[in-house]
């Protein structure tokens, strides 16, 4: 039984005047317990104020290749040894719910992506080499025939972590173009 | 002479005096000096630190996040055009990092499954602090917000943002971040209220 909390008669319910007014007390500076500008120096020295250095991202390329490789090795092989008539009336409560777990994966993704734009400072992805910019559509290219494939395999688990982990490969490739390299301090 | 009008003089020479120092230090900084670029640092980590910490209740994610918006601001500074106010737009940047931030480090699952923030027990770290610049009740129970509760609250009733601009900010409809205020308001008077009881015990 949840008992009732009585409070006693004199005792008010803080106002919306007392609230407004402990809200202008608010300190407007508070000190950090950590010392926090040797990090800051270190990650701005290793990155000067200018354009980014191609050059530097070079050792990107080949992993995201890689793994783009990967997962066309695997929905290759996917085609080849899956069963083709795994959709059947059982599973249509099944694959109804996939399809929106599809649509909120991708949607999540979407908002993760444009999130880490926008903390970026809404960077244009055309700006990049031509090198670059055919990673990040072999990885639209994935996820597309994940999809895909996940109309006809709606159960399959693989596929929707495959489908993750390509969502997961091109936010990390653009937070290693993007982000500050400072969580190294 | 009136008093006050000398006190208002000296403000205004003072600000005047400060402006064009801050001024100068965005100029430097922006040909890559970085002691300049230090200067700008000491005149606003802790108040970025306390938006920060506001906006995430932690104290550990709260220094990295302080850590990460000067880096974006070195980075970003030749953007700083001087149409609105230096602290103004230094500001935004910090919000959009800390946005950015809770993006990216938000479990996915508690994305696609929607499951409801609810209100945390204790803020999980407190900044423990050296000098005069304490978080105040209102900033402990502030911390003790549920997520989107908090980040409005912060963004309209402590930084003064509209709801327009958060519900942008948010990716929410402009009503939510009306009623996500008012129900912040309606907890902190709850808790203030019984924190006063207590106190009074």
């Amino acid at each position: 039984m949840v008992s009732k909390i009585v409070l006693p008669q004199s005792t008010k319910q803080l106002s919306e005047q007392e609230l407004q007014a402990q809200i202008l007390q608010l300190p407007t500076e508070l000190s950090p317990e950590r010392e926090l500008w040797s990090g800051i120096e270190k990650a701005i020295s290793d990155k000067r104020q200018d354009k980014y250095d191609d050059s530097q991202k070079q050792w990107h390329k080949a992993p995201i290749a890689w793994a783009a490789s990967v997962v066309a090795a695997v929905l290759l092989t996917w085609g080849v040894i899956s069963p083709q008539d795994t959709l059947n009336d059982s599973f249509n409560g099944k694959f109804q719910g996939n399809i929106n777990l599809v649509a909120a994966m991708q949607q999540t993704f979407e908002q993760q992506k444009q999130g880490m734009l926008v903390s970026y400072g809404q960077p244009n992805l055309q700006d990049l080499t031509a090198e670059m910019q055919d990673q990040f559509k072999q990885l639209s290219s994935a996820q597309v025939t994940i999809k895909k494939a996940l109309e006809s395999e709606p159960n399959s688990a693989d596929l929707l972590n495959l489908l993750r982990w390509t969502q997961q490969q091109e936010l990390d490739l653009l937070k290693q173009l993007y982000s500050p390299q400072w969580q190294s301090i | 002479m009136d008093n006050s009008k000398v006190i208002d003089a000296q403000k205004r020479f003072t600000t005047t005096v400060e402006n064009q120092e801050e001024l100068q230090w965005i100029s430097l900084a922006k040909q890559g000096d970085q002691q300049a670029f230090y200067s700008l640092y000491q005149a606003y980590h802790r108040r970025i630190y306390a938006l920060c910490w506001r906006m995430l209740a932690d104290k550990d994610s709260a220094e990295d996040v302080c850590q990460e918006v000067f880096v974006q601001l070195w980075q970003k500074i030749n953007n700083f055009r001087g149409e609105s106010k230096f602290s103004t737009w230094l500001y935004s940047v910090a919000t959009n990092v800390v946005l950015g931030h809770l993006r990216k480090h938000k479990n996915w699952l508690q994305r696609v499954f929607s499951i409801e923030d609810k209100p945390l027990e204790e803020a999980t770290t407190m900044p423990e602090l050296i000098d005069s610049s304490r978080p105040t009740e209102l900033d402990k129970n502030i911390a003790k917000l549920p997520e989107r509760a908090r980040l409005v609250f912060v963004l309209f009733a402590v930084e003064g943002y509209r709801h327009e601009e958060i519900a942008k900010m948010l990716g929410m409809a402009v009503g939510s971040s009306k009623s996500q205020y008012h129900r912040a308001k309606s907890l902190l008077r709850q808790w203030l209220t019984n924190e006063g009881v207590c106190d009074g015990v």
